[in-house]
């Protein structure tokens, strides 16, 4: 009996010892496969965080495997650098210069400094919300808080309520569309020809919204899509001049209860247009329409910072969400994602793809985690956050 | 027996004549009397039943079609001058060897400017009531395209590799940008407002938009117009170009080397009472020069003299060697000589507080002005031979092109249009109405501050003594014939009264106009004046749907909570069609703490979207304005129950409306009473 239970418990030992010896031979293995880090990297190491996704954590962008682009050299501007005040709404690329929207004015970054215009130089409301240039004039279109400005070789020009028949002075979202421009307010969605100088409204009264709010506005396809508070995405068709409407069709405000159902929620912020994809932001998630299918994204699914968006940008394949805890981007499989460090300006990038993730580390990240405002341009990334303005530079 | 009968029947006519004649004559005197404001005015019937019948048969009996050369262009050969004729819608092509006009070319409604291409093959003519440019094969004098523009096209340019079309649109403010390889429009810029003139810088770089009516501003508050500054390769718009206390700038050019660009102008003291027109202060006219090289100074030189004004310049030409500049000055039928050289000296020698004095300094002009060049009445666009030495003027009320010629600066012909050789009554009240002849110092004419017979955008303070009360936005003299009352107060019960003597005592300071004129100049704004086609808001007579929309809530009697409204706050009550005015007087709760207790008179409203800024003292910008702002308590209509998108249909409505000549196909008299 002695001899069969002292067989049985060395068999035991045994088979601890080798899979203690096989766990090492793994520890061992990759260590000889670690990256050589500089002095101020983090070493690389295996580690289970939430999610249940793996993330490899790194600081040398060209070890990152992925298709997406990646931006760093964050140069971060606050009202110390020249900034009319730090809550930043927007940003916009125009050429050489940089527009953004603050709660304190237009600012201008042309040349390395800044210039505020506020409304003492002419601009309907110090809160601007939006921004977009005309191509055909390359005149610049501000929405405020206060009305929408057209601003034209250092002239202002400005429609509110009261002077026109613009429908509302709140104004979250504007967008040239040739010789078109459309404004998302407070009371409605808007539409101005340039041409004959008249304005058109379109609310809950003809149209299928919900209600008049308005957050966003686009333009592709011939078509005009508006995020429509509550009523999900309001589509135009210019030609037909008619409506239709996306909405979740599980009609859950809590969950999105079917995925890929349709938009993810009707409370919608903000939408964009490119590549044939139609990119919808909300409060609780992130929707993608090709035309046929609708596709959601989660930040509990995908490397989505968070479900509270408060702008997306599409451009070309790519789309970017500015998030209350982070600027991500995607191409609808692979992710990236900026966040900043709650007690230093460092913070970190993370890539996504499948279901491994890398970190890398970024010094200085961006200025907040706060994402308000994107624009890209070539080889630049300007953010707009609510404690400053961020500009990146691709990596890769 | 048979004697005796007559007798009697002789002697009661003649009985029953006495009988007639005496009170017939004393209410004809009363009648006549109260239409003129005078008692002495002589009772001829024909003054106002003939001249201003707008009897067709009549009409055509007592008017005459004129041409009215306006703007010209000649061939690089210098063979060849194309002369628009405003009121026969033609471009006529004059040999100026032989003085003959050869051709007639018909073209669009109301043409205003003419250019040629490079090669002086075609030529372009901007045709400001059909919104579209005719586009003339010179060879063959046959118009072989049509190109669509904004609203209102003006002045034309070509762009510097002549593949583009630049079109200014009067009505519209803005610029059109046409592709001359796909004949379509690729983008419309906005210029300032109520632009005409263009002109490419000579290296090809920037095209310079003039505008005639300054920015939207309150009053007190200084003028300010605008000059546009088009990037010719971009063909986006550079800068604005304000250009302080000054506007109508017609027209504009540049100095062969491109070293100044040269505007004509005119710098109104509107924020004064009109009296001060004694003391030579209501109304200046000078130039505008912009340096584009430097420190791109812009200087203000006025052409006027101490005791001679030189009224709406127009046109401005500048010769091939650089050394002289044209201004034609419209209101006083002259043609300023100016040196360059000598302005350039001016600019050089003077300090910058200096040369912004000489804006308001009446005696700078003897230093620059070479000579003053009499011409026909209404000289309007000038052109100049491509080798310098002829200078041609469009007499545009006279029919006829002088020549001048620029060495001798001589008049050495005139080109005779072969137009009617009879000035009828109403030709001779446009000859009146465009001259500043009859005010003192010849400071300006009628014309001035209603440019094109509509109205100048600003507001004046008429009051002689009441210093800075009752300020009023000057009103649109087109088709008022039947809107009597007039003026803001409706004082005057006929334009007789309005331009008669206490015209003279508190506008022009001078004699007032003899009764022939008088008939003359009554003749014309009471009949000759027509609006414009409404083409941006109602092209065809057929309303949108919005317009639709609007039309219902302008004739509506019963507000959007099933109330009635009064029948004396429904806007058709005191805007009914066809003059959409009741002829009556109303409170519209708009009286300022300025102005004096009255009552309005109700405005027509043709073509209202034209007249900005909007209510007796233009304090409303926008028309939505006057019930968003303004509205408040409900008086000027029953409004406030309205949806903003109800009110934007009103408007959408209000701007469609447009004189009932283009309903009812009576477009028969144009403007200088000639018959189509």
């Amino acid at each position: 009996m002695e001899n069969k239970g002292l067989r049985k418990y060395s068999k035991i030992v045994a088979i601890a010892v080798i899979v203690l010896v096989v766990v090492s031979f793994g520890f061992k293995i990759a260590d000889e496969h670690s990256l050589n880090l500089n002095s101020d990297s983090i070493n690389k190491k295996l580690t289970v965080e939430n999610n249940n996704l793996l993330t490899e954590k790194t600081s040398d962008v060209n070890d990152v495997k992925n298709s997406m682009p990646i931006y760093g050299n964050w140069q971060n501007f606050t009202s110390k650098d020249g900034l009319p005040g730090d809550k930043a709404y927007c940003v916009r690329i125009d050429g050489e210069r940089v527009l953004v929207g603050t709660h304190e004015g237009l600012a201008v970054y042309e040349k390395g400094k800044w210039r505020t215009y506020t409304t003492e130089d002419g601009l309907a409301h110090n809160g601007v919300l939006a921004i977009d240039v005309s191509e055909q004039t390359g005149d610049v279109w501000l929405g405020t808080m206060g009305g929408l400005t057209r601003w034209s070789t250092g002239k202002f020009e400005n429609f509110t309520q009261m002077n026109s028949g613009m429908p509302n002075d709140l104004i979250y979202s504007v967008i040239c569309d040739g010789k078109e421009v459309w404004v998302a307010t407070g009371g409605g969605a808007g539409q101005y020809d340039t041409h004959t100088k008249r304005w058109e409204i379109f609310t809950e009264q003809n149209a299928p919204m919900h209600e008049p709010w308005t957050y966003g506005v686009c333009a592709g396809d011939g078509k005009i899509f508006i995020a429509a508070w509550g009523g999900g995405v309001v589509e135009y068709t210019k030609k037909t001049k008619q409506f239709r409407d996306y909405i979740d069709p599980d009609g859950n405000m809590e969950i999105d209860l079917f995925p890929d159902d349709g938009v993810v929620h009707d409370i919608t912020t903000g939408v964009s247009w490119a590549d044939d994809y139609l990119w919808v932001a909300t409060y609780f998630g992130l929707s993608r329409y090709d035309g046929v299918r609708w596709k959601g994204y989660f930040d509990h699914d995908s490397g989505l910072a968070s479900n509270f968006i408060n702008f997306v940008k599409a451009d070309g394949p790519v789309a970017f969400m500015c998030t209350d805890q982070g600027l991500s981007y995607t191409d609808g499989k692979n992710w990236v994602t900026y966040t900043k460090n709650k007690t230093d300006k460092n913070g970190k990038a993370i890539i996504t793809e499948g279901n491994k993730k890398t970190e890398l580390a970024m010094t200085p990240s961006i200025s907040h985690n706060f994402v308000i405002g994107v624009d890209i341009k070539d080889d630049v990334i300007w953010l707009a956050t609510s404690k400053g303005v961020s500009r990146g530079e691709l990596l890769k | 027996m048979k004697k005796a009968r007559l007798l009697i029947i002789i002697g009661v006519i003649f009985v029953l004549g006495l009988i007639v004649f005496f009170p017939g004559r004393k209410a004809a005197r009363t009648h006549v009397n109260y239409i003129t404001a005078v008692d002495d005015h002589p009772l001829s019937c024909t003054s106002c039943h003939v001249y201003t019948s707008e009897n067709k048969w009549v009409s055509k009996m007592v008017n005459e079609d004129y041409y009215s050369p306006f703007n010209m262009a000649v061939s690089n050969d210098g063979s060849r001058l194309y002369v628009v004729a405003q009121d026969m819608d033609e471009l006529m092509v004059v040999d100026t060897k032989n003085y003959k006009v050869l051709n007639h070319i018909n073209v669009g409604i109301h043409p205003h400017s003419v250019i040629l291409s490079k090669a002086s093959k075609i030529a372009y003519v901007s045709n400001q009531w059909s919104d579209n440019v005719s586009v003339i094969d010179l060879v063959s004098s046959k118009i072989i395209d049509t190109l669509k523009t904004g609203n209102g096209p003006a002045g034309l340019a070509l762009s510097s590799n002549e593949q583009f079309l630049y079109a200014v649109n009067v009505f519209g403010s803005d610029l059109s940008v046409i592709n001359l390889s796909t004949k379509e429009e690729i983008k419309r810029l906005t210029t300032g407002s109520n632009p005409t003139g263009t002109a490419l810088s000579p290296d090809g770089k920037v095209l310079y938009v003039t505008s005639r009516r300054a920015n939207m501003a309150p009053y007190g508050e200084p003028l300010i117009s605008d000059l546009t500054i088009i990037n010719d390769s971009t063909k986006t718009v550079a800068k604005y170009l304000g250009i302080e206390s000054a506007y109508m700038m017609e027209n504009i050019a540049f100095t062969p080397s491109g070293d100044l660009a040269i505007t004509a102008l005119i710098r109104p003291k509107n924020l004064i009472t009109s009296i001060q027109v004694e003391r030579g202060w209501m109304m200046n006219h000078g130039i505008a020069i912009i340096e584009q090289e430097g420190e791109g100074r812009v200087v203000q030189l006025l052409l006027d003299e101490p005791n001679a004004y030189y009224s709406d310049p127009f046109d401005i030409v500048i010769t091939p060697d650089g050394k002289k500049a044209f201004v034609s000055s419209s209101g006083t039928d002259y043609i300023s000589v100016i040196s360059i050289d000598s302005v350039r000296t001016i600019m050089a020698e003077s300090s910058p507080k200096m040369l912004k004095s000489f804006s308001n300094n009446l005696g700078i002009s003897s230093r620059f002005v070479l000579k003053r060049i009499s011409t026909g009445s209404n000289p309007k666009g000038l052109t100049l031979s491509p080798d310098g030495k002829r200078l041609y003027v469009a007499e545009q009320l006279e029919d006829k092109i002088a020549v001048i010629n620029t060495e001798s600066l001589e008049t050495i012909g005139s080109i005779d249009l072969d137009g009617p050789q009879r000035i009828t009554v109403a030709r001779q009240g446009r000859r009146l109405f465009n001259n500043a002849g009859h005010t003192f110092q010849n400071q300006y004419a009628c014309y001035t501050c209603h440019p094109d017979n509509h109205e100048d955008g600003l507001v004046y303070n008429m009051e002689g003594k009441n210093m800075g009360r009752n300020v009023t936005n000057t009103q649109s003299l087109r088709e008022i014939g039947g809107t009597a009352p007039f003026k803001w107060n409706g004082k005057n019960q006929s334009v007789y009264k309005q331009d008669g003597m206490r015209f003279s005592a508190i506008l022009t300071r001078t004699e007032p106009f003899n009764y022939d004129d008088l008939d003359a100049l009554v003749a014309y704004i009471t009949t000759g004046i027509k609006h414009p086609p409404n083409l941006m808001y109602n092209p065809d007579g057929k309303l949108t749907e919005s317009q639709k929309r609007g039309k219902e809530i302008y004739d509506r009697s019963v507000d959007n909570f099933g109330m009635d409204i009064p029948e004396n706050n429904r806007c058709i009550t005191c805007h009914p069609p066809p003059l959409y005015t009741d002829l009556q007087m109303s409170d519209v709760s708009t009286l300022s703490d300025t102005d004096d207790p009255i009552l309005f008179d109700t405005p027509h409203l043709h073509n209202i979207f034209s007249s900005a800024p909007y209510l007796h003292d233009g304090r409303a910008e926008t028309l939505e304005e006057i019930w968003t702002v303004y509205g408040e308590d409900d008086k000027h209509g029953h409004v406030n129950d309205l949806t903003k998108m109800q009110l934007n249909d009103l408007i959408d409505y209000l701007k469609s409306l447009r004189s009932p000549v283009y309903d009812d196909g009576k477009l028969e008299v144009q403007q200088g009473s000639f018959i189509k």
